[in-house]
């Protein structure tokens, strides 16, 4: 197998006790990228098999949520949507955020739940959170196929006029840059939620105290001027104003803001990616 | 062939049980505080103690799962790792097959690895044994192309062809293992590490498996690294062994000698001990133990200690607690660690002072080989005290009077039980 005998200080690998910021292996993850498709396939299977709606159930939690928002949001308390009609301007919402909220709360619990596979055989650990997140995108495509689909009854039948402009052709990449901030929040509390189990309770408090701070259920605008920076130093809000402006033309964005949260974004995913690589060695020893 | 793929060097690892992380976030803050911002001690640090002092805490013990270890294995080589339970045999493997880091030292090495910690890893309950398939293949490392050109082999070699699209829920135990196996062992690495996963499945798959194993190594030149706590599997298969013991390497080298070496090593009689003073006996602040004695109830003294010869295990400790009532246990290790038996002895109440106490293993009943013993010392019949591991240990002798066999007796135990055989009937002719 090994061409001659004067290779034997050229080592292909070479394991020790130094974990690194930067041990992202990009080809590896190539090489692994069967057993990712793999677990979203087997997500799927073990979430829909067995069930009598399947795939729809992924319907049903939106329009759910989307039924008692439009009746308590906008016709008890009354908060106002702009001009858009209700039903658009929730669902728009709710898909998004179910997006973040689903990508998130994915990845935050992956060292606690795989402790059992990671101790027993080695591959890249970040397959589980890629993984992850391809689920999450899959979930995601059906929610936003039905939200397409309510918003071309909308525009058929309630004679509602699409925005016009090229805006709508930056929505895959609102989602994109959504999805990666949820995943790279996630793989920080990966790690912590691996160390300190009490972080778990914050965790699915935080996420829902994060909801009322981003523009799910109000358009920035209808926030106060004296506290509308609260909701403008959530990174999310300019995603959700620009995603609901790109599909229905209507969101306050400011170039400012979509660069802090742009910024934020990236920072943060290069942030995550390093803790996660330099952590991930050590957390098999404590979990 | 000849070329080293694996190279060791001074490796260790150490567990540091408890501080790590405290697991709560308070006690990490109220840490950090104190060390970094008020600079004072650490207040989860405990100096190194000596060997004989019980840390006050002993969740706050350093524990050395491996010491500075070093050692090449060249290509092509099927390397045993033997050891008593303890000895750092898992770790090693998990260090190698990139799980866990290594303290010190470096692993360098040439190909690839793949690693069989488990049996069925990777495997779902729900999905069917075909989707298990390619699941497993993958979390091993195996490419699509690779498990689909292996697939039929893989089918066959496990024989469930039948309910390959059942899920594996349903499976037998049975079914499952081999499913699980015949994947790993399709697999194609450079170098393969197997910790202890013949141990599963019946007779007859084991001796499937053990075959596959050797035809790989043997006709594809493979490089293999085996955890087996059977000497058996390790001579078989083997031709080189490593063998560990409390995370330090005894020896390395040929598979034959090693192994003569470690159950000599083992069996090396530990049969009385005696401590002078309450210091360095072993023990703690309930008992301390001041001797400890085997002794062979010979009936002609010349004789060897074999297995007709009955055992008497005295010892004598002190008791530190006014008014215990107390038990002691006492448990017989055959050397590769498999209990043989634990006996208990009745609760006695016991003052201040020193105890004495003996326990007799009757003749004809071990097997010929290397025992040791652990004492328990058990308060109240359910509190454990102390636990002296391994604090005897002896060889028993063969003997076989005119029986005119010579193999391996087979069996942890060698027990004369009453046999009857008598002529019924004759054959009229």
């Amino acid at each position: 197998m090994l061409k001659s005998k004067e290779v034997t200080t050229d080592w292909d690998w070479e394991i020790n006790g130094r974990t690194r910021y930067w041990g992202l292996n990009l080809q590896e993850l190539w090489h692994y990228r069967h057993l990712s498709m793999s677990l979203v396939r087997r997500d799927f299977l073990l979430n829909y098999q067995q069930t009598v709606l399947g795939p729809f159930w992924l319907l049903i939690q939106p329009i759910l949520t989307l039924g008692t928002y439009v009746l308590v949001f906008n016709k008890l308390i009354g908060v106002s949507t702009g001009s858009l009609p209700p039903v658009l301007f929730y669902l728009s919402g709710i898909v998004l955020w179910n997006f973040f909220n689903d990508t998130f709360m994915g990845t935050s619990f992956i060292f606690r739940e795989n402790a059992q596979l990671f101790s027993k055989v080695y591959f890249p650990r970040l397959i589980i959170p890629i993984s992850q997140m391809g689920t999450q995108i899959f979930r995601f495509g059906i929610q936003f196929a039905m939200l397409l689909a309510m918003l071309a009854f909308y525009v058929l039948f309630k004679d509602y006029a699409l925005p016009t402009g090229f805006l709508a052709i930056t929505t895959p990449l609102i989602i994109m840059l959504v999805g990666l901030t949820g995943l790279s929040l996630g793989l920080i509390f990966s790690v912590v939620t691996a160390k300190y189990r009490d972080i778990i309770n914050l965790v699915t408090f935080g996420v829902r105290l994060l909801m009322f701070l981003t523009p799910v259920l109000y358009p920035v605008n209808y926030v106060p001027e004296n506290v509308r920076w609260i909701v403008q130093f959530n990174p999310l809000t300019s995603y959700f104003e620009l995603f609901r402006r790109a599909l229905l033309g209507q969101g306050v964005v400011s170039p400012e803001s979509l660069g802090y949260s742009l910024a934020f974004t990236f920072l943060l995913l290069f942030i995550s990616i390093g803790i996660f690589n330099k952590q991930g060695d050590k957390l098999i020893d404590v979990v | 062939m000849g070329d080293v793929v694996i190279k060791v060097e001074e490796l260790s690892k150490v567990y540091r049980l408890g501080t790590i992380g405290s697991g709560s976030l308070r006690q990490d803050v109220a840490r950090w505080w104190s060390t970094s911002v008020l600079k004072k001690d650490d207040p989860f640090y405990y100096p190194q103690l000596s060997e004989n002092q019980e840390p006050k805490d002993k969740s706050q013990k350093a524990f050395w799962a491996l010491q500075d270890l070093s050692f090449e294995i060249k290509q092509g080589e099927v390397w045993g790792i033997i050891g008593n339970n303890g000895a750092g045999k898992s770790t090693l493997l998990k260090i190698i097959s990139r799980i866990v880091k290594p303290t010190k030292g470096v692993v360098r090495g040439k190909g690839k690895i793949s690693s069989l910690l488990e049996v069925g890893t990777g495997f779902n309950q729900e999905l069917t044994g075909r989707e298990n398939i390619f699941m497993s293949g993958y979390i091993l490392g195996m490419t699509k192309q690779e498990i689909t050109a292996k697939f039929d082999e893989i089918v066959d070699f496990s024989g469930i062809e039948k309910f390959l699209d059942t899920p594996v829920k349903r499976y037998s135990s049975g079914m499952y293992v081999r499913l699980a196996f015949a994947v790993a062992a399709h697999l194609e690495p450079d170098i393969l590490i197997l910790d202890e996963v013949l141990s599963v499945g019946d007779a007859e798959f084991q001796k499937k498996c053990l075959g596959k194993v050797k035809d790989v190594s043997r006709s594809e030149g493979r490089t293999i690294l085996f955890v087996s706590h059977s000497m058996q599997a390790v001579s078989n298969l083997c031709n080189h062994a490593l063998w560990l013991q409390k995370g330090r390497l005894m020896e390395a080298g040929r598979a034959t000698t090693v192994i003569n070496n470690y159950i000599k090593g083992v069996k090396k009689s530990q049969l009385h001990r005696t401590w002078d003073n309450l210091v360095e006996a072993p023990g703690n602040d309930f008992v301390r133990f001041k001797s400890l004695r085997l002794t062979p109830q010979f009936s002609d003294p010349d004789a060897p200690l074999d297995i007709r010869t009955p055992l008497t295990v005295e010892f004598e400790f002190w008791n530190l607690v006014e008014d215990q009532d107390l038990s002691i246990g006492l448990h017989l290790f055959s050397y590769g660690g498999e209990c043989i038996f634990d006996v208990p002895s009745p609760s006695f109440h016991c003052k201040k002072g020193l105890v004495e106490g003996e326990c007799t293993i009757p003749g004809n009943f071990l097997n010929d080989g290397s025992y040791y013993i652990s004492l328990i010392v058990v308060k109240n019949t359910s509190i454990d005290l102390f636990y002296y591991e391994e604090c005897l240990s002896f060889e028993i002798e063969d003997y076989r009077g005119d029986i005119k066999w010579f193999g391996k007796w087979m069996g942890a135990v060698r027990p004369s039980f009453p046999f009857r055989l008598e002529q019924k009937e004759l054959e009229l002719v």
